[in-house]
C-alpha cells in the first residue's frame, strides 16, 4: 500500500522551511499530490504561496524539510541537477505570462524541446500540434508584443507543456487577465492536464481557478490551515 | 533642498546597490581622463626641458640674439657694443652643443643620455651683476675660488644629475674629450632648478674643442636694473632687431620665444598625440551614455512615482546630471592619479620620440600641477554631462503615475536610422577637402580632416547600430542549433538601444586602432621601400654623439678626409645638415651635399622631378636646389619656385628644381650643392658620410677597422642602417599602440558594462528561463553568444571603417601634417590579430557577465 502510494505520488513535500532573514515565509509545509491532480493553493498575500512555488519548481531552495518529484529529493541536487529536472520534468506559466520577447511564438514553444536536444523533424510537428490545440496556429510568427494578454498566457501554457512535463506550476495564471480570457485560461489548463495527465500545482487569489482543482490547500503566516 | 533630499534617497542609495557596476564606471571615466592627462604632462615635460639655460644661473635675460643659419663671428660683440655706447646693458656670448658619454656596445642610440654643454664667456659673466652671485656658486662648488678654478683648461661643471666621477670623457663631435670636472651646479635662489644633464665650461675652451675659434651661438642680453628698465628693454629690442637687418644678419627674441620654438618643433606631433589620447574618452562618452541610461530604464518605475507625487520635471533633470556631474567628478579626480602615473611611463616614450625626432631631451618625470588637475576634474565632468544629458532627458520625461515594467529602451532614434548614419558620413566625405589650418611654426594642422574622421566614427556607429538587426536576422538560422544561440539571436534580431551602444563604442575603438595600424603599416612599406631605393651605399658614418634627427654634431674635415684616403674607400659622399629658420623664423633644414651623387647613386623618389639634368652639375647647379616634399608643402613651393635662405654669408636665393619624397622630419629640408654650402657656412665638416667601397671590399670587415680607427664614429653598413631607422620609427609608435591597446581595453570594459546593464534589464526573463530548465552555464553561453556577436558585427563594421580612416590619415591628415606621400598598406595579419583578440575578449567578458546574471536571485514577490 505505502508502495502504491510512493509510486502515483507525483510531489511530496515534508516539514519545508524557508526564512528571508529574520523573517519566516514557510513554516513546515507538508502536502502530496497525484499524477493528474490539479492542487490549488491559496491564501492572502504574504501566506507564502509563491516561495512555496519557486520551492517546488526547485528555483528555490528550502532551508529545512524535504521536496521529491517523482520519488527523487530535490535537496540533494546540484544547481545544474536541478535546472535539467526543470527542463525534463516542469513546466512553469506566471502571471506576467513572462514570454521571451525577442522570440516569435512557435520559438518561444520550441524553446524547451531545444533545451532536451529534440531534433528538428521533431520539434516542429510537436510545437504546431500544440499551437494548434491552444488555438494559436495562425499566430505562429508573430511577437509576443504582438498578442492579447489571453493569447500570451496561451503561449505561455503552450511553452508549459510541450515537452510532456510531470508537474505543472502556474502561478495566479489568471491574475493578469479579464473574466472572459481567465475562464477560457482555466477551461484550456483543465482540458490540456487531463489528456496529459500533468500534474498542476496553481496558486491563485481566485475562487474560479480554485474550482478547477481537484483540492484546495490554504496557507496563512506560511503554514497549511 | 528637495533635489538634495531626492539625491540622497534616491540616486546614492542606488550607487550603493550596484557598487561593482558604478566602480568599473568610474574607472572608464577615469582611464579615459588619465590617459589624456598623461599624455598632456608627458608632452609638457618633455618639451620643458628645452629651456634657457642660462635662467638658471643668472636669471631671465631680456633679449637672446642668434643667427637665421649657422652662427656668427663673434666680431659682433665689439660692434653692437660699439652701438650700444654706454647704455647699461651686459652681453654675454654662448657656444652651445651637444655631448656624449662614451657609446656603450648594444645600447640603441635614442636611448643613450645626452648633455648639453654650454660655453659660457665667464669674463662677460663676471660683468653682469645678477651673475656675479652666480659665480661665486661655481666658485663654492668647485671648492674654492672660483678664478683660480677658472684657469685651468677645459674645467667643466655638472648638472646634478650627471655622474661625478672627477674626470668627464665625452664625445664631441668625432672625438673623444676629458674634462676635469670643477663642480656641481646650483640654481640661483628663485630661478628654475637646473635641468638634468647640462654641462658648462669657459667659452674659448669650448671653441677650441669644436675647432670652432671665434664663432659664437648666440648672445644673451641683460638690461641692467635703473630707472626706465621696462623702456630701455624695449629700445633694446627694437635696435638690435634694426642692426640685424630685421633677420638678414641676426634674429631677436625674447627667452619666452625662443623656448616656444620648441613648443612649435613638436607642435604638430604633440597634437596629433593628444587627440590619439583623446579615443579611450570618445569611447568612454559612449560607455557613461549607455550606464545612465541603463539606469533610467531601471528606475522608470521609481521616477513615475516621483512623478506622480508631485516632483517636477526640472528638479529630476537635474536630480541625473547631478548624478553625472558627481561620476565625472570622482572619475576626474581618479584619472588624473591614474594620469600622473601614466605620465612616467609616458614621458620616457614621448621624451624618446623627441630626442629622435626633434631634439636633444633627457626628461625622466612629468610633475602635476594645480592647471592639470583642474582640467582633469573639468574633462571628468564635461563628459559625463554631456553623455548624462539624453538620459536626463528621458528621465525627466517619464509620465507620472505610469509605473512601466522593466524591460530595455529602444534608446534613442538616432540609433536606429540608417539615414542619419548616411548625412553624418556624408558631411564628413563633403569637409574633406577643406584646406589646414598653419600654426605658428608653419605646420599645418589638419582640422578639417579630424573633423572628417570623428564624422566618419560616429556616422558608422550609427550605421552599424541601426544595421544590427538586419545583419542578426541573416543568421537567425543559427537559433536552430541551440537554445543558448536561440536566445541570444532573438535578442540581437530586436535589439535594444544598449545593444546599439555598445556595438557603435566598439566599433569606434576597432575603426580607430585598425585605422592607426593602417597608417603604421603604410608608413613602413613606404620607409622600407624608400631605404631599398635610396641607401644604396656600402657603410654609412655619422658621429656618435649624434641623438636626435637634428642633431648638429659634425665630423670635422681632416676626420672624413682621412676617412675618404682608407685603402678599399672608393668614393665618398657627403651630407652636412644644419637648422635655419626661414621667413618669419620657421625653422627647417638646410644641407650640402654631392648632388651628381644624388643622381648616380639614390633613386630619388620624385613627387615633382627636376626638367633636365643641370642641378646634379656641380658646374651648373649654382642657384639651384632639391627640397623635400614636406618643405614643399610646408612652405608652398613647388618646382621652378624661389627661395631665400639665410647664411652666415648673407641671404641666398636658389631656384627649386625637383621636390622628392623624404620621411626624415616634417619641417622639411632644402638640399644645395655640397661646396656652395660650404662657401656659405665657412664650414667643410659633415654630419652624414656615405662610403662606397672598391669592389671585393668585405662591408663587415671595414666597418670593423674603421670603428677602431675612428672610435667618435658610428659606422653602420646598410643592414644595420635600415635596422636602426625601423627601430627608431618603431620606438615612435610606441606609444600609439599603447593609446590604442587602452582604447580597445576601454571598448571591451564598456561591452561588459552593456552586457551587465542588459541583463539587468532583462531579470525578469532569467527568471523565466530558469523556470525552463536552463542550467548556469546555458544561460552564461546565451550571454556570452550575444556578446560575441556584437563584438564581430562591431569588429566587422570597426574594419571597413578603419579602410576609411586609413585611407584619411595617410592621403589627407598626415599629407597635411607632415607632408609625406605614403603608399596604401593594408597589415592583414595585424587586423585579424586586432579582430580575434577583440572577438576573443568580447566573447570571455561577455560569458563572465552571463555567469554572473544566470545567478541573480529569483524575483520574490512575498
Amino acid at each position: 500500500m505505502v508502495q502504491t502510494d510512493t509510486a502515483r505520488a507525483v510531489l511530496t513535500a515534508t516539514q519545508v522551511c524557508k526564512a528571508y532573514g529574520p523573517r519566516t515565509v514557510l513554516d513546515g509545509i507538508s502536502l502530496r499530490t497525484e499524477r493528474g491532480e490539479r492542487l490549488a493553493l491559496t491564501g492572502p498575500s504574504g501566506s507564502g504561496k509563491t516561495t512555496l512555488l519557486n520551492c517546488l519548481g526547485g528555483i528555490d531552495r528550502a532551508d529545512s524539510g524535504d521536496i521529491s518529484l517523482e520519488g527523487r529529493s530535490l535537496a540533494g541536487l546540484s544547481g545544474a541537477e536541478l535546472a535539467r529536472l526543470r527542463r525534463e520534468r516542469i513546466g512553469t506559466i506566471f502571471q506576467f505570462f513572462h514570454l521571451l520577447p525577442t522570440l516569435t511564438v512557435h520559438e518561444n514553444v520550441e524553446l524547451p524541446l531545444q533545451l532536451l536536444r529534440w531534433p528538428v523533424q521533431k520539434r516542429d510537428p510537436a510545437v504546431g500540434s500544440l499551437l494548434a490545440r491552444v488555438g494559436l496556429a495562425e499566430r505562429a510568427d508573430a511577437l509576443p508584443t504582438q498578442l492579447s494578454g489571453g493569447e500570451q498566457q496561451r503561449v505561455a501554457i503552450a511553452r508549459a507543456l510541450v515537452h510532456h512535463p510531470a508537474l505543472l506550476l502556474a502561478d495566479e495564471p489568471t491574475g493578469n487577465l479579464d473574466s472572459v480570457n481567465g475562464a477560457n485560461i482555466l477551461s484550456l489548463l483543465r482540458e490540456l492536464t487531463d489528456e496529459t495527465g500533468t500534474t498542476l500545482v496553481l496558486v491563485t487569489h481566485s475562487e474560479d481557478a480554485a474550482a478547477i482543482c481537484h483540492r484546495r490547500l490554504h496557507l496563512r503566516d506560511g503554514r497549511i490551515v | 533642498m528637495i533635489a538634495w533630499l531626492l539625491f540622497r534617497r534616491f540616486s546614492l542609495r542606488h550607487w550603493r546597490s550596484t557598487p561593482g557596476q558604478n566602480t568599473l564606471l568610474v574607472l572608464i571615466l577615469a582611464l579615459g581622463v588619465g590617459v589624456f592627462v598623461a599624455i598632456r604632462l608627458a608632452n609638457r615635460a618633455a618639451v620643458a626641458s628645452f629651456s634657457n639655460f642660462s635662467e638658471t644661473l643668472i636669471g631671465q635675460s631680456d633679449w637672446i640674439l642668434e643667427p637665421a643659419s649657422g652662427d656668427l663671428p663673434d666680431s659682433v660683440l665689439p660692434e653692437i657694443r660699439h652701438r650700444l655706447g654706454d647704455q647699461p646693458v651686459d652681453m654675454i656670448p654662448v657656444v652651445e652643443t651637444t655631448a656624449a658619454p662614451p657609446v656603450r656596445s648594444g645600447e640603441p642610440y635614442y636611448e643613450r643620455p645626452t648633455y648639453t654643454l654650454l660655453g659660457i664667456d665667464f669674463i662677460g659673466l663676471s660683468n653682469v651683476p645678477a651673475a656675479r652671485a652666480a659665480l661665486g656658486r661655481l666658485g663654492a662648488a668647485a671648492g674654492g675660488d672660483f678664478w683660480h678654478t677658472w684657469q685651468q683648461p677645459n674645467r667643466v661643471w655638472i648638472s646634478p644629475n650627471v655622474p661625478e666621477t672627477g674626470t668627464l670623457r665625452v664625445l664631441i663631435g668625432d672625438q673623444y674629450h676629458l674634462l676635469p670636472i670643477a663642480g656641481v651646479l646650483r640654481s640661483a635662489p628663485g630661478s628654475p632648478a637646473v635641468p638634468d644633464d647640462y654641462l658648462i665650461m669657459d667659452l674659448p675652451d669650448l671653441q677650441t674643442l669644436l675647432h670652432r675659434p671665434g664663432r659664437i651661438d648666440r648672445i644673451e642680453f641683460v638690461a641692467e636694473p635703473g630707472l626706465r628698465l621696462d623702456e630701455r628693454r624695449e629700445e633694446l629690442g627694437r635696435l638690435l632687431t634694426e642692426w640685424g637687418g630685421n633677420g638678414e644678419r641676426w634674429l631677436v627674441r625674447s627667452p619666452g620665444v625662443r623656448r616656444e620654438t620648441a613648443d612649435k618643433m613638436t607642435e604638430a606631433f604633440r597634437l596629433n598625440l593628444t587627440i590619439l589620447s583623446l579615443i579611450a574618452l570618445i569611447v568612454g562618452l559612449y560607455l557613461i551614455f549607455q550606464a545612465l541610461d541603463g539606469a533610467v530604464v531601471r528606475r522608470r518605475g521609481e521616477i513615475a512615482v516621483l512623478r506622480s507625487l508631485g516632483v517636477e520635471e526640472s528638479t529630476i533633470r537635474r536630480l541625473w546630471l547631478t548624478e553625472a556631474a558627481l561620476l565625472g567628478a570622482v572619475g576626474g579626480i581618479a584619472g588624473v592619479l591614474l594620469g600622473w602615473l601614466g605620465a612616467q611611463g609616458a614621458v620616457r616614450a614621448i621624451g624618446r620620440s623627441v630626442n629622435v625626432l626633434y631634439f636633444a631631451t633627457t626628461v625622466r618625470q612629468a610633475n602635476l600641477s594645480w592647471p592639470e588637475v583642474l582640467l582633469g576634474l573639468a574633462l571628468g565632468i564635461a563628459a559625463s554631462v554631456i553623455a548624462g544629458w539624453w538620459p536626463a532627458r528621458e528621465a525627466s520625461r517619464t509620465p507620472p503615475a505610469q509605473i512601466l515594467t522593466r524591460g530595455a529602451a529602444p534608446g534613442p532614434r538616432l540609433w536606429r536610422n540608417p539615414a542619419a548614419g548616411i548625412v553624418v558620413v556624408s558631411i564628413g566625405a563633403a569637409i574633406i577637402r577643406v584646406p589646414p589650418i598653419t600654426l605658428t611654426s608653419g605646420s599645418h594642422f589638419p582640422l578639417a580632416g579630424y573633423a572628417s574622421a570623428f564624422a566618419w566614427i560616429v556616422g558608422g556607429g550609427i550605421l552599424c547600430a541601426s544595421a544590427l538587426p538586419y545583419a542578426a536576422r541573416l543568421i537567425r538560422w543559427m537559433g536552430k542549433r541551440g537554445p543558448s544561440r536561440r536566445v541570444a539571436l532573438g535578442h540581437l534580431a530586436r535589439p535594444s538601444g544598449r545593444h546599439r551602444l555598445a556595438v557603435a563604442s566598439l566599433l569606434c575603438a576597432v575603426g580607430m586602432s585598425a585605422g592607426m595600424a593602417i597608417l603604421v603599416s603604410s608608413f613602413e612599406s613606404t620607409i622600407r621601400g624608400w631605404m631599398a631605393r635610396s641607401l644604396q651605399a656600402d657603410l654609412y658614418v655619422y658621429s656618435a654623439a649624434a641623438r636626435s634627427a637634428s642633431a648638429n654634431d659634425h665630423i670635422q674635415a681632416p676626420t672624413w678626409k682621412a676617412l675618404a684616403k682608407e685603402p678599399g674607400v672608393a668614393q665618398e659622399w657627403l651630407l652636412a645638415e644644419y637648422p635655419v629658420q626661414i621667413g618669419t623664423g620657421a625653422p627647417t633644414t638646410l644641407a650640402g651635399t654631392n648632388l651628381e651623387l644624388t643622381e648616380a647613386h639614390a633613386n630619388l623618389p620624385w613627387v615633382e622631378a627636376p626638367s633636365g639634368p643641370a642641378v646634379f652639375d656641380a658646374a651648373r647647379n649654382g642657384g639651384l636646389c632639391l627640397v623635400s616634399e614636406s618643405f614643399s608643402d610646408r612652405f608652398g613651393v613647388h618646382r621652378g619656385g624661389e627661395i631665400a635662405l639665410p647664411t652666415p654669408a648673407g641671404v641666398r636665393q636658389v631656384r627649386v628644381a625637383g621636390v622628392y619624397a623624404d620621411y626624415g622630419n616634417e619641417r622639411g629640408i632644402v638640399l644645395v650643392q655640397w661646396e656652395r654650402l660650404v662657401q656659405w657656412m665657412h664650414d667643410d665638416s659633415a654630419t652624414h658620410i656615405s662610403l662606397f667601397l672598391a669592389p671585393h671590399v668585405n662591408a663587415v670587415a671595414m666597418r670593423h677597422r674603421l670603428r677602431s680607427r675612428f672610435p667618435g664614429l658610428q659606422v653602420l653598413t646598410y643592414t644595420e642602417l635600415r635596422g636602426q631607422i625601423l627601430n627608431v620609427f618603431r620606438q615612435t609608435f610606441t606609444i600609439t599602440y599603447a593609446l590604442e591597446i587602452i582604447g580597445v581595453l576601454v571598448a571591451v570594459a564598456g561591452l561588459a558594462l552593456a552586457m551587465a546593464s542588459i541583463l539587468l534589464d532583462r531579470r525578469d526573463e532569467l527568471t523565466s528561463l530558469r523556470a525552463l530548465g536552463f542550467s548556469r552555464a546555458e544561460m552564461a553561453w546565451a550571454g556570452s553568444a550575444e556578446g560575441l556577436a556584437l563584438a564581430v558585427w562591431a569588429i566587422v563594421g570597426g574594419l571597413a571603417l578603419s579602410l576609411a580612416l586609413g585611407w584619411l590619415l595617410i592621403h589627407v591628415i598626415n599629407k597635411q601634417s607632415f607632408g609625406w606621400t605614403l603608399g596604401f598598406q593594408v597589415p592583414l595579419g595585424q587586423l585579424v590579430g586586432l579582430a580575434v583578440a577583440v572577438a576573443v575578449a568580447g566573447w570571455l567578458v561577455s560569458f563572465a557577465v552571463g555567469w554572473w546574471g544566470a545567478n541573480l536571485p529569483a524575483d520574490r514577490e512575498e
